[in-house]
């Protein structure tokens, strides 16, 4: 059995997002209820948030947009940059806590302490653009995080695999140009979802042109179409690219009953997913996964969900 | 929506007297396929179009089998032989929806832009027109699309915005496409938010059908079928 972190802190839950929005603080008890029920948290070790360095959130967004943003949440503003970013005043705070956290779980698997990670976060992260934030997203945490590892322990290949439902613009934009961190996504055709990037032609930029992969999924699909299209995109180009660690960006609004897409892959497919993820850690990475905590609004669904996804990495 | 908008100002133009060669050369260099030949008072006097050039020099002459006189013959002809006279222009003051049409009926990539006085202002490519629409769709932005079923009567439009607006939603854009029910109209709100589950319900309960945007694309599919003509 592996040794698997589990970062979760009630602070996550004090970033407030006001009336009708889906982006709530109950996702996460949702979250840590699933896997307490199913006896699983003996068995993880579990990492508290803590506040990061600033210069590690620097090496992803400029320092104009986070001074922006916490003068934006200490004045009491409830929208940052887009309406769908309500926020309350400690949002600010809290999104800091979610990088910390997750950068110390990175820490632990990356020192040795750990095999692999799941970070359930508020707020998610990978909508935020460098001076943007956008679709509830604040901080890139998983881009973050890509970066850290880098810089910290010289790590020359990260590769990223974002199953959330939505494209992942702001980490496909941060890395289109660097041949040294692999994007890849599987998302609702963007002709039919939020934001409207991660087509197919996309691959990324310059020395970065390659090492984007983008594959949308018309709505109505499900299961059957999302195991072809990761083995047809994912799979071979990851045993080509090598990554030395892998990141995830684990939504799960992708589920046939999560209201915010058109896609209906069961909670079986979503374990497919995330086996199949770890199957490639373990050929290339020595296993080391960290995996972060996107969307996913189905509140009956975020337990089953969750406990699997903890499961399968446990398992290995 | 004014071509004098999205057109392109600063025009690259060629002299009539120009040796085809150089006008090859112009407008490789410049990644460019339309010409518009000018006199000296700038006055619009016909366009020279890549094709033409291509179709003015066979492919073989390039692979030298042609002889020494006939190369020459071909290396003298310059624009004024081969480009088009009068050529179909459109005024600054003409509309984005006019270029689409004109250029759709008369088939040719780009229009020159001509002012009352016959002189050239700009010009229009298919390239600036596509620029001019997926801003009009919004799709620039990120946003959500919707796709709704309206009864084909008053005001069903004007519900459907103030209940989308009523929830501090910005509109990237609206279309309105024809329904194989001739009594319905298909309605796409293009939303600038991720969040539309909210909205979502509040239209259904405004008595609209939501529809399942793979199922309006199949619908449709046999009934748009247009069979493109090709060139012989
Ligand atoms: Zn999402």
């Amino acid at each position: 059995m592996n040794k698997t972190g589990f970062l979760y802190d009630e602070r996550y839950k004090l970033h407030e997002t006001g009336h009708f929005h889906p982006e709530v603080p109950d996702r996460l008890p949702s979250v840590y209820n699933g896997i307490k029920k199913a006896g699983l948290l003996s068995k993880l070790v579990q990492i508290k948030a803590c506040m990061p360095e600033m210069k590690w959130i620097e090496t992803v967004h400029d320092k104009n947009y986070i001074q922006r943003f916490e003068a934006a949440c200490s004045s009491g503003k409830t929208i940052f940059d887009s309406p769908d970013n309500q926020m309350c005043s400690v949002t600010y705070d809290t999104a800091l806590l979610a990088v910390g956290g997750i950068l110390a779980a990175v820490r632990q698997v990356m020192d040795g302490e750990l095999n692999n990670a799941f970070c359930a976060v508020r707020p998610p992260g990978h909508h935020a653009e460098i001076n943007r934030a956008m679709g509830f997203c604040y901080f890139n945490n998983i881009a973050i995080a890509a970066r850290y590892i880098q810089k910290q322990w010289g790590i020359e290949r990260v590769g990223i695999v974002d199953f959330d439902v939505h494209h992942g613009n702001g980490t496909q934009h941060i890395f289109e140009d660097d041949p040294t961190v692999f994007y890849y996504s599987i998302h609702q055709h963007p002709s039919f979802a939020y934001p409207g990037t991660g087509r197919e032609f996309e691959y990324g930029k310059n020395l970065g042109y390659g090492y984007t992969k983008n594959s949308p999924v018309l709505p109505g699909q499900g299961d059957t179409e999302y195991k072809r299209l990761m083995q047809r995109d994912l799979f071979p180009a990851f045993a080509e690219f090598k990554p030395e660690v892998i990141l995830v960006s684990a939504g799960f609004d992708a589920h046939v009953d999560d209201d915010m897409s058109d896609i209906k892959l069961s909670t079986e497919g979503f374990s497919w997913i995330v086996q199949k993820i770890v199957e490639m850690a373990n050929t290339c990475a020595h296993g080391r996964l960290i995996s972060v905590l996107e969307g996913g609004y189905s509140l009956r669904r975020l337990p089953e969900l969750a406990r699997n996804h903890v499961e399968i990495l446990l398992n290995g | 929506m004014f071509v004098s908008r999205s057109m392109t100002r600063k025009v690259i133009t060629v002299d009539q007297e120009a040796y085809i060669f150089e006008a090859q050369e112009l407008m490789t260099r410049k990644n460019i396929r339309h010409l518009p030949v000018v006199d000296k008072a700038n006055r619009l006097i016909g366009i020279v179009t890549d094709r033409d050039i291509r179709s003015a020099l066979p492919y073989r002459f390039f692979k030298e089998s042609f002889s020494e006189t006939k190369k020459e013959k071909l290396s003298n002809l310059s624009v004024k032989d081969i480009m088009s006279k009068n050529p179909i222009s459109i005024s600054p003051t003409y509309t984005i929806q006019d270029a689409l049409l004109v250029i759709q009926d008369s088939r040719v990539g780009a229009l020159p832009v001509v002012d009352d006085d016959g002189k050239l202002t700009g010009i229009i490519s298919v390239r600036d027109l596509l620029r001019a629409f997926t801003n009009v769709l919004g799709i620039g932005e990120p946003g959500t699309l919707l796709c709704i079923l309206v009864e084909e009567k008053v005001g069903q439009l004007k519900k459907i915005v103030d209940a989308i607006t009523k929830e501090n939603i910005s509109f990237g854009s609206v279309l309105v496409a024809r329904y194989w029910d001739e009594n319905k109209r298909a309605v796409f709100p293009y939303l600038l938010t991720q969040n539309v589950a909210h909205v979502k319900k509040k239209l259904e309960k405004l008595g609209f059908t939501l529809l399942d945007p793979m199922q309006w694309y199949l619908d449709q599919l046999p009934k748009h079928e247009v069979t493109a003509e090709t060139p012989k």
